[in-house]
């Protein structure tokens, strides 16, 4: 490793854990930029459904242009103990390392959504450190889990030929949100058959859209898919890249960064005043609540 | 119970062994005692766990050792370390590792030795000590 490749590196990992952990009020006033010339790609799923080994499958093709690819990949913070156990980055970069490749592990702390604290902050980290590719790895999730939708300019989902009879289920949620379908383990025999669903799906969405979101089969034991996966994200980025899409997922990541902000407040608060609230009517604590949190608005007026 | 919050550490085995049952077993007491903790899994050059402890901006680095190669291993990790300019990590080693090597290990910055004999109770508490 150079020494420049070094600096750099050392920079963007500590500016990383700053900004994970930089309260509200920071977060509030820091400019971030919600877009710009790093790609941005989601990619969520339930458990198990081998994100972690395509975005190793992406990263190897992007770094080799070469492109510089960072990764955020969230882990569960566990509830009990507030400790996490981050295991995405084995399956990611293999055994070799890669001067064009930074993963950073996180844990999803207090958040609910399958991503973590600060998210966007985290993202244009990477963006000032001139990346072209951002992927963002969610937590394994269920069905009604695609906040990350408007946080990033490409969003997969990842299912596995096992997910076939959650497919049904899965309709009215996160699968009505993916601009790309990829079904893993492709070589496992019901990949056809959920592909087939996910295909009829896919076309009764883009009905009336430009964009047709395209089921891509995918398979690490036989190395069946990387190219043409990579290649759906960059026809959906020739695809939507328009002044209005850009300027919609702005403000959808304005009122993101404001809601988590809100959330953590009312976290906040309620913590604080635990105590008070057992004995209040129900009422009575909501107008509390709501006084409280006008008090700490403030910040917001004069940020 | 929480005494590593917020901590992040790495647990990490270099070499060619390959049993990870204990690197496991700390990775989870850690969990539970608070810590982010991030494993390598198995078969790592002391190259790229350095680099993982750099980009992570781990607090701590454990290495897992159980193939007796831990004096050359803990050098050439913690050289490497070194030259990535990761000098105020804290660094363990965990296996078999007899004691008549212990000193080596601590000469060459390792701030404490974990064995299987010992209380996990006690790991966490000393880990606790040393990140402050």
């Amino acid at each position: 490793m150079s020494g420049e490749d070094l600096r750099w590196r050392q920079q963007l990992a500590r500016e990383l854990t700053i900004r994970a952990r930089a309260p509200a009020s920071e977060v509030m006033t820091a400019a971030i930029s919600f877009g710009g010339k790093a790609r941005r790609i989601g990619i969520t799923g339930p458990p198990g459904a081998g994100k972690s080994s395509l975005i190793g499958l992406l990263a190897k093709q992007w770094t080799e242009r070469p492109s510089k690819v960072g990764v955020i990949a969230v882990d569960p913070t566990s509830p009990l103990s507030g400790g996490s156990l981050l295991g995405d980055r084995i399956r990611i970069d293999g055994v070799s390392t890669n001067s064009n490749l930074f993963i950073r592990s996180l844990p999803s702390g207090n958040t609910s959504d399958g991503l973590c604290p600060n998210i966007l902050s985290l993202l244009d980290a990477f963006e000032q450190a001139a990346f072209d590719h951002v992927i963002l790895e969610t937590v394994g999730v269920g069905q009604v889990s695609y906040q990350a939708k408007t946080l990033v300019d490409t969003f997969v989902v990842v299912l596995v030929p096992e997910s076939g009879d959650t497919v049904q289920a899965m309709k009215a949620g996160i699968l009505e949100l993916a601009d790309i379908y990829v079904v893993n383990k492709a070589d496992l025999p019901a990949a056809t058959k959920i592909a087939t669903e996910l295909r009829s799906i896919a076309l009764w969405r883009g009905r009336n859209e430009s964009w047709v979101p395209p089921v891509i089969l995918t398979s690490a034991t036989e190395n069946r898919g990387a190219a043409e996966f990579s290649e759906a994200i960059e026809s959906h980025r020739k695809a939507t890249l328009t002044e209005e899409r850009v300027a919609a997922l702005t403000i959808a990541r304005r009122e993101y960064v404001l809601r988590t902000l809100l959330v953590g407040q009312i976290d906040e608060f309620m913590a604080r005043n635990r105590a008070g609230l057992q004995d209040a009517s129900l009422a009575e604590c909501f107008r509390i609540l709501i006084a409280g949190l006008g008090e700490r608005a403030d910040v917001i007026n004069k940020a | 119970m929480e005494k590593l919050r917020g901590k992040r550490i790495i647990i990490a085995k270099p070499g060619l062994d390959g049993h990870d049952a204990g690197a496991k077993i700390i990775a989870l007491t850690l969990r539970d005692a608070g810590a982010n903790v991030i494993y390598t899994g198995l078969r790592k050059s002391p190259d790229y766990i350095a680099r993982v402890v750099i980009d992570e901006d781990a607090d701590a680095l454990g290495l897992s050792i159980l193939s007796g190669s831990h004096n050359a291993l803990v050098a050439a990790t913690i050289e490497c370390l070194r030259k990535f300019g990761g000098t105020d990590i804290k660094v363990f080693v965990g296996g078999t590792i007899p004691a008549s090597d212990h000193e080596a290990l601590k000469q060459l910055g390792v701030v404490a030795i974990y064995t299987a004999e010992m209380k996990l109770d006690h790991i966490v508490a000393s880990l606790a000590e040393h990140l402050g």
